[in-house]
């Protein structure tokens, strides 16, 4: 009877196990359809693989329907079970070979199982027939698409100092022999960098080819915001490809042409040199909002919790309580910086810079990390209850706001001081004789090293290749030769009449042609020539610093003689001056057109007559 | 009027001239080779935080009497901090926490050297002056008094309290008050402009005048330290001179000269000089025993 129950528990605890492990089967079961190439010659052959993942008791799934291919043989079957890390994954493949019958693009159709009352379809697969001659060489093999690369970021977006994931994936096809791998990582300015877990190797389908991808992952942290590049990454590799080989006649030939010394002396194996190259990628980094931002906003961008403890809470006066304040979470937990103590009165602690120990905790997906600062407080009083509180306040990039943690004060018991003196400090054999105990030195230390980031400038650089002091060292010489300048003219404006004057005359010749040009358009013929005539005089007794009323036409020919003037526009001054005086007086005004002439003639000769004078 | 003009014309092109100079104050020779840093303020942030932890953990490990560990660490921040100074990065802090470094890995000579470096782009850090009096407590060689009186320090004490750079930026700005008082008083001419100018004007010639003697004592002068453990002072520039005397790690010289490999100095130490070999003869210490010539290797150059 005895014997009976093992034998039955035995049975049950099978059950059990195969029970659990068909379950977890059937909780993920896909249908995969998978080819070894896509783009094919008439005279190739494509193998059509079709794997059920996740049970192996299933029947054969359907053919799917081809066109343009006809069946050679098959299906092949193979099963596969693996267990890594305990957990356990089977599949079984049904493969076939097939003939391309025509040219051209076609689609190998959905297959379809069904298990457990469930259909499952695999998704179709586009390949391409080409002609032979098409194809690029028939020896060689078409390595453009046996291996790429990519580039990625998370995010195109995002805050400043927020973790961003950098992905490069170097894709080659399944079963493809790769070595010598030399990987150049991107250029990754204004971000700092740490490294995300081991590379991952997995599998992918593109296209219905099965790739193995390596992955190499980065978390960036962008130190300045803008447009921020990432240049591009390299990988050289060399594919290892096997040449068929040609038959040869002689006796050793047939001894060593077996597949086993190929491989074994690398015969037949041809290495072909392969560099790619990803495109380069752009994110933007925004700045943190200023809305919102709490005062004890000290840097940190992320997603942290912090946890406060204390060893002893019964302390005396001047006794050091040392607060241990974690910092943890996601993001760059290297850079933060120390929680605040909110004190209600400043001479209630006195605190001593923290020491801090950073341990990052995980780097599998994103950076995630604990910060362990260690603060010693003493207390100054014997009336206090409880320790500050503590402050820490970050920004969540997710959330796209400010967060802030507080934790409330713990409390503590702090008795007096057994002798409240001050301390004298001396060094020891000091022959003052002295009932009192007095500290001693016990031992000199050096101030510990400074770890202020917000000050940390580059002090080398060159003060004067700085705009700002050639600006200032410039810009006020030049004000004040200008100043210089401007201000002698102006007193000479206003002290020498006659040099006034000379400058003043053409503007003030301009105006009154301008009432002259006025009288035109009204045809006042009588005010006209009197504007002309007006315009011309006291231009040229502005010029020589005379009055209006002497200036004659003979009296304007020799000074302008004597000023240099050509005798051409003497001899013009001279008729003009005659013409519009007797216009002026006289009956006959002329026409439209002449009194048009007259004013384009004044203008003219006065912008001659400025040029010489 | 004219004289004037040239007055004011010679004022500016003088004070171009000496502002020019005066940029080159605090920068070394290897400095002026490469002024423009090779590594960003980021990577530069990166590596310090990173040399500032390795500092920490040895500073733990050597409470914990772990102190091969410790070693370990030191000599890695120690070469953290050398790269961003090497990659032309130069902040005070960085010389004053390698100084550190070199403290707690017993090298007094560099400590000496690089709190020197640190002092003169940070002269008003108590911390700074404590470390640099502590390390110069520790060394092996009696110093001589080379410190400049506290009088001196008390009446001159924007000389002492400002950095080179920090004078230019005095200088400047009373130019610029200055100036900017010239141009009202062209354009407004008002009687108490003038009397403000004078006393700006002032203030700017002593500003000048302390940034060149700022620029002539440090880069005028050269200053080193002894980096080495021990070396020896020679009567000329070769091994094949006899030794003088022996000078330790971190004592401090003014360099004279240089020929070769060897820097002919002037060392700030007691030395101790027989005069004959009577009895009783008394121990006289001149100027001229504490110059001799050091190898090159021996100096660092502050």
């Amino acid at each position: 009877m005895r014997k009976y129950v093992r034998y039955f528990g035995f049975l049950i605890s099978v059950a059990i196990i195969f029970g659990c492990i068909q379950k977890t089967f059937a909780e993920d079961i896909s249908l995969t359809a998978t080819i070894d190439r896509n783009s094919l010659t008439l005279n190739d052959r494509l193998q059509l693989t079709l794997t059920i993942h996740g049970t192996q008791d299933t029947s054969p799934p359907s053919f799917p329907s081809i066109d343009g291919f006809t069946l050679l043989f098959g299906p092949k079957i193979s099963a596969e079970t693996s267990i890594i890390n305990g957990v356990v994954s089977v599949s079984k493949g049904y493969t076939y070979v097939l003939q391309p019958a025509a040219k051209g693009k076609f689609t190998i159709g959905p297959s379809t199982v069904e298990y457990q009352g469930k259909v499952y379809t695999s998704s179709p697969v586009t390949v391409e027939v080409v002609d032979t001659a098409t194809s690029s060489g028939s020896q060689a093999p078409d390595i453009s698409k046996l291996v790429f690369v990519e580039l990625s970021t998370d995010k195109n977006e995002a805050y400043i100092y927020e973790q961003i994931v950098l992905s490069f994936r170097f894709y080659f096809q399944k079963g493809l022999p790769v070595a010598d791998l030399d990987y150049g990582a991107p250029a990754t300015k204004n971000f700092m960098e740490e490294k995300l877990g081991d590379q991952r190797q997995y599998e992918e389908i593109r296209d219905g080819i099965v790739y193995n991808v390596l992955e190499l992952r980065t978390a960036l942290f962008p130190m300045v915001s803008g447009e921020l590049a990432i240049t591009q990454a390299r990988l050289k590799c060399n594919l290892i490809i096997q040449q068929r080989r040609e038959q040869r006649d002689s006796p050793f030939d047939n001894v060593f042409s077996d597949a086993f010394f190929d491989d074994f002396f690398g015969r037949g194996q041809k290495r072909y040199p392969v560099e790619r190259t990803t495109g380069s990628i752009t994110v933007k980094v925004k700045h943190l909002p200023e809305q919102g931002k709490p005062r004890e906003f000290n840097g940190a961008v992320g997603t942290y919790n912090m946890d406060v403890s204390m060893k002893t809470q019964h302390v005396k006066v001047g006794d050091p309580i040392t607060l241990s304040m974690s910092v943890y979470g996601e993001g760059n937990i290297q850079t933060i910086n120390e929680p605040l103590l909110s004190l209600n009165n400043e001479k209630d602690f006195k605190l001593y810079p923290a020491e801090s120990n950073t341990q990052i905790t995980n780097r599998e997906e994103l950076i995630r990390g604990r910060k362990v600062f260690s603060k010693v407080i003493e207390p100054q009083k014997a009336d206090l209850k409880a320790t500050p509180a503590i402050v820490f306040s970050f920004f969540d990039p997710r959330a796209g706001q400010y967060r802030t943690i507080t934790k409330e004060p713990i409390p503590i018991v702090v008795e007096a001081g057994e002798q409240e003196m001050p301390i004298q400090l001396t060094l020891s054999g000091s022959n003052i004789a002295s009932s009192k105990q007095q500290a001693q030195i016990l031992t000199q230390d050096i101030l510990p090293i400074m770890t202020n980031l917000s000050s940390l400038r580059n002090q080398g650089n060159r003060i004067y290749t700085n705009p700002l002091f050639i600006a200032c060292l410039s810009i006020p010489a030049i004000a004040v030769i200008a100043s210089f300048f401007v201000t002698r003219q102006k007193e000479r404006l206003q002290t020498d009449i006659g040099y006034a004057r000379d400058k003043r005359a053409h503007a003030i010749a301009k105006k009154r042609l301008v009432v002259a040009k006025s009288a035109l358009s009204r045809y006042v013929p009588e005010e006209f020539y009197s504007s002309l005539s007006k315009s011309m005089a006291d231009y040229l007794a502005d010029k020589f610093n005379i009055s209006a009323a002497s200036v004659t036409g003979d009296k304007a020919g020799i000074l302008l003689k004597q000023r240099g003037v050509g005798d051409d526009i003497i001899e013009e001054v001279y008729r003009c001056l005659a013409d519009f005086d007797y216009r002026r007086f006289s009956k006959d005004g002329g026409t439209r057109e002449e009194m048009d002439h007259s004013l384009k003639l004044a203008e003219q000769l006065i912008t001659k007559l400025e040029r010489q004078l | 009027m004219k004289i004037r003009f040239i007055f004011f014309s010679f004022l500016i092109i003088l004070f171009l001239n000496c502002g020019m100079r005066s940029a080159e104050c605090g920068e070394s020779e290897s400095e002026i080779r490469n002024p423009k840093s090779k590594i960003s303020r980021d990577e530069a942030i990166k590596l310090f935080t990173n040399a500032n932890e390795n500092y920490l953990q040895a500073a733990k490990g050597i409470a914990a009497k772990n102190n091969q560990e410790a070693d370990q660490k030191l000599k890695e921040a120690a070469s953290q901090y050398e790269t961003i100074l090497a990659n032309g990065f130069k902040h005070g802090q960085i010389y004053y926490n390698l100084g550190n470094t070199y403290y707690r890995t017993e090298e007094l000579g560099k400590s000496v050297l690089n709190y020197r470096k640190a002092q003169r782009l940070m002269p008003r850090n108590a911390d700074l002056d404590a470390n640099l009096k502590l390390v110069k407590n520790s060394i092996e060689d009696k110093e001589l008094p080379n410190e400049v009186p506290v009088v001196l320090r008390r009446i001159f004490f924007w000389y002492f309290l400002l950095s080179g750079k920090e004078l230019i930026v005095v200088a400047v700005s009373l130019y610029v008050v200055f100036m900017t008082l010239v141009f009202f008083l062209i354009i407004l001419k008002y009687g108490w402009l003038k009397r403000l100018m004078i006393g700006f004007s002032a203030g700017l010639f002593i500003a000048v005048v302390s940034l060149g003697i700022k620029i002539y004592s440090e880069q005028g002068v050269s200053h080193g330290v002894i980096i080495t453990t021990k070396c020896q002072v020679r009567y000329g520039p070769g091994e094949e001179y006899e030794p003088k005397f022996e000078v330790h790690n971190g004592a401090e010289c003014l360099i004279e000269g240089e020929k070769e490999d060897w820097y002919n100095v002037y060392v700030y130490v007691g030395v101790k000089q027989e005069t004959g070999s009577k009895p009783g003869a008394e121990e006289k210490v001149g100027k001229e025993v504490r110059k001799g010539w050091l190898q090159k290797k021996d100096v660092g150059v502050i």
